[in-house]
């Protein structure tokens, strides 16, 4: 099956995180596909790639790369909750005048209709809430 | 059939009551995070009504130090058996 999981938690405030993304293991163990993850709300920083997080800690956003990577899963971040809340790949940066940025790939900004186009291809959207 | 999950513990939210009130005769219910509360048989009257249909999640379970403490009546499975619950429903429905 096509799956899609909608994550709403913020990293390190509460579970949300950690339960999308042992699901999310689960869901590729048991040979689904996964197709994405659209972060939304406050679970945008979960892409906060300036984050930085002490050692012997989990590192969420490490996780959700090596996830994309070993398993071509895209990670999709809702572009207006997180130019509200600082995340800026390069090309808003550019566009807002900002110094920094802190959204790289694989972590892409996009808009919601990447969401609705998730919950209408895949054949299952499982969400966290925080 | 919908697979209702909920992450709250009926003692302090009462989402609890939005789902229920949500779910059909046939949906089943799965409890996760600090929701596997309302797996102990204290506070399980919560979900009378749902004998065969609630669930609780294992790995959250273990984690609260509540592993072997669940009422009878609820069937614990893994994240695994999360994934397997979530194939057997035609949709998911998270409440929070």
């Amino acid at each position: 099956m096509r799956y899609a999981i909608l994550l709403m938690g913020a990293p390190y405030s509460n579970q949300a995180s950690h339960s999308a993304l042992r699901f999310a293991h689960a869901v590729v163990e048991r040979g689904h596909r996964l197709e994405a993850v659209f972060f939304y709300h406050d679970g945008v920083q979960n892409a906060a790639g300036l984050a930085a997080p002490p050692q012997d800690e989990p590192h969420l956003g490490e996780a959700w790369v090596s996830l994309a990577n070993e398993h071509r899963v895209a990670l999709q971040v809702c572009i207006a909750a997180a130019l509200r809340r600082g995340l800026l790949d390069e090309r808003e940066a550019v566009r807002h005048g900002k110094d920094g940025v802190s959204v790289q790939a694989p972590f892409e900004l996009t808009g919601l209709g990447q969401l609705i186009d998730l919950g209408t291809r895949c054949d299952r959207l499982v969400t966290f809430g925080p | 059939m919908l697979l209702h999950v909920v992450n709250r513990s009926p003692a302090t939210s009462r989402v609890y009551q939005q789902a229920l009130s949500g779910m059909s005769s046939e949906d089943r219910l799965l409890l996760i995070e600090d929701g596997v509360q309302g797996a102990l048989p204290q506070l399980v009257p919560y979900y009378a009504g749902l004998e065969g249909r609630l669930f609780a999640l294992k790995e959250d379970l273990a984690s609260r130090g509540l592993l072997g403490l669940c009422d009878a009546s609820v069937q614990v499975v893994d994240v695994d058996g999360f994934v397997e619950l979530t194939e057997e429903a035609e949709r998911t429905v998270s409440w929070y």
